[in-house]
């Protein structure tokens, strides 16, 4: 097991990691921004170091900073959390080539599953339900209208090494497909240096639904049942929860185990998510796989009683998986709602400044996953999200009405948050009734003007 | 006689490798290559290549947030009219360039812009810290051989 663990990260995910560290008795390091400086959860931490000012390019994005960090603390493992570099495979090499373990996987594992393309041949051989569409890049455009008219309009362009909903166009003709075809070729390259793009079936209406898996080095994977994340807005969730309401229980094993296949052909051990999309038929799509810990993560905990961010730890340090597939059961229904410091009836715009006031809720099935106290600034210079309530309940029904009370004793001032839209939702018919598409959000926001 | 072949293959291998010094010993000569890169001291590229230009013991227009253990704390009164000089960069500080060699200033030492201060070694790249401000070196903070973090307060000068 490791003695010191380095967080390469920051906000709540990082108090997450120091405080699996802690019950797994790890000395934890904690590295920090000046624009974090004063952030109260450094102080759980054994050690901080300041690696840099305010851009996460000279702080958490900046590779030899955090190495040297990790070098100077004498760490054996680095933590990315998700975001920053917690996907970047030329960090785990370094990390690895430095002899510093990367709580993840290794970055051929990270690269193969990363790349849309290669991820999509994985899939196939592991029979794990993908989209019709392209096998690989599309180079010419004569090839892209070919396989448009094969699978049938409307089909979307996505780029390969894309994801959060750039270099994407959905094309319903066959103009609009040679028109998408050069735009996401273009957002592509330039958003990330790879403008290499492939095509597939469009689903008007879908549903997310996406399967916590998790393996360890010893060829190991197993699957933690799914979430459906798609209450969203922007590409962005906003409301996820455990189980997927109303999905065919067969349907359900058949896609979480195809999804553990998948993982365990690649190699690939730590926690990931395999995403899919779900038509009205209950046909799972793979939409792409997320090589680290992911926001949501909790809901899996509560349900499942596995803590992913220890197990995640466990497997990097060598130890095999402490669960068979048939050790996982689904108890009850849980709920994460993301607050984010944002203006929701402005269009959302961020609302950075001092929280004088913060009062989270408590009592039975309730969590809350957060790195704020009262007199926490918000900064400016990174994302929006400051807490994430986790709510647990014997079913969704009573989940439901637990979250609705849990978010009625929420007090967030005097920022403006997204507590008032998940108020509302947690009241909202359709929401209620469950298996809302991933477009419910935006129709509904659109409504109330 | 200079061998100025072997000089210019040195001076190449530097720019292609992205060297600051060259320092190549053995019986019968020693040759010692510096390069100055345009005032900047540039830190060696990761593997795989990712350089990053830092300024050379620039010391930030900023007051430093919580500084680590190594003493950024003003304890006299006197301390908080005295100019800091910070590390740019999370390493390891070292007062001499080598062990063998003497510190390159010590408490009384005069230094103006250019004077090199310290060292602090990252990831196995040494870098030369410079004063940046003219004055007499008051008070060192840290111990050679300590780790420092960014924003870290190294020595404490009374400007002239």
């Amino acid at each position: 097991m490791f003695s010191r663990v380095l967080i390469a990260n920051r906000g709540e995910i990082a108090l997450r990691i120091i405080r699996a560290c802690r019950d797994l008795g790890i000395e934890s390091i904690a590295v920090y921004s000046e624009a974090d400086a004063d952030a109260p959860y450094l102080k759980h931490a054994d050690r901080s170091v300041c690696i840099g000012p305010a851009p996460a390019s000279e702080s958490y994005l900046n590779i030899p900073r955090i190495i040297s960090a990790a070098e100077v603390t004498n760490a054996d493992a680095i933590h990315p959390g998700y975001g920053f570099l917690a996907e970047n495979a030329h960090f785990a090499e370094v990390c690895r080539d430095c002899r510093i373990e990367f709580i993840g996987p290794s970055p051929e594992a990270m690269g193969a599953l990363g790349d849309k393309i290669s991820c999509k041949k994985l899939a196939r051989q592991a029979k794990v339900p993908t989209f019709p569409g392209s096998e690989d890049a599309i180079e010419e455009e004569a090839k892209a209208i070919e396989v448009a008219k094969k699978i049938g309009y409307p089909v979307i362009v996505k780029a390969s090494a894309g994801g959060g909903g750039r270099g994407m166009r959905v094309a319903h003709n066959e103009a609009a497909l040679r028109a998408g075809l050069k735009q996401a070729r273009q957002e592509a390259q330039a958003a990330f240096g790879n403008g290499a793009v492939y095509i597939e079936k469009f689903l008007e209406k879908a549903r997310h639904v996406e399967v916590q898996v998790i393996g360890d080095k010893h060829g190991n994977a197993i699957h933690l049942y799914e979430r459906d994340c798609s209450t969203q807005r922007r590409h962005q969730k906003l409301i996820e929860e455990t189980p997927a309401p109303g999905v065919d229980p067969k349907k359900r094993d058949e896609v979480c185990k195809s999804a553990a296949r998948l993982i365990k052909n690649a190699e690939y051990s730590g926690a990931a998510t395999v995403e899919f999309l779900m038509d009205e038929k209950q046909n799972f799509y793979l939409l792409e796989v997320n090589t680290r810990v992911q926001v949501e993560h909790p809901v899996t905990e509560m349900i499942t009683g596995v803590d992913i961010v220890k197990t995640g730890i466990r497997v990097a340090a060598g130890e095999p998986l402490p669960y068979r597939q048939r050790d996982i059961k689904i108890d009850g229904h849980a709920i994460e709602c993301r607050i984010n410091a944002e203006n929701w009836e402005k269009g959302f715009t961020p609302s950075a400044g001092r929280i004088e006031r913060f009062e989270p809720p408590g009592g039975p099935g309730v969590r809350m996953d957060t790195h704020v106290i009262t007199g926490y600034r918000v900064p400016p210079t990174y994302d929006s999200m400051i807490a994430k309530l986790i709510v647990h309940a014997p079913d969704r029904k009573q989940c439901i009405a637990r979250t609705r009370r849990a978010l009625s004793e929420f007090v967030v001032e005097p920022i403006h948050t997204t507590i008032g839209l998940h108020r509302e939702l947690m009241q909202n018919p359709a929401f209620m009734e469950g298996g809302v598409d991933i477009h419910f959000l935006e129709r509904l926001l659109k409504k109330n003007g | 006689m200079i061998d100025i072949r072997k000089l210019k293959e040195l001076v190449k291998l530097m720019v292609e490798n992205d060297l600051s010094e060259l320092d190549l010993r053995d019986e019968a000569e020693t040759v010692v290559v510096k390069r100055t890169l345009a005032g900047q001291y540039q830190y060696a590229p990761a593997p795989g290549g990712h350089p990053m230009q830092m300024p050379g013991g620039h010391a930030p227009a900023y007051s430093p947030g919580a500084a680590a253990a190594g003493g950024g704390d003003s304890e006299a009164d006197d301390d908080a009219s005295l100019h800091a000089i910070v590390s740019p960069m999370v390493g390891t500080f070292y007062t001499a360039p080598d062990p063998e060699s003497p510190a390159y200033v010590k408490v009384g030492s005069e230094v103006d812009a250019d004077s090199v201060v310290c060292i602090v070694e990252a990831m196995k790249v040494f870098s030369e810290i410079k004063a940046e401000c003219s004055g007499t070196i008051e008070k060192l903070l840290v111990k050679n051989g300590d780790a420092v973090e960014y924003g870290q307060k190294l020595f404490l000068v009374r400007l002239r």
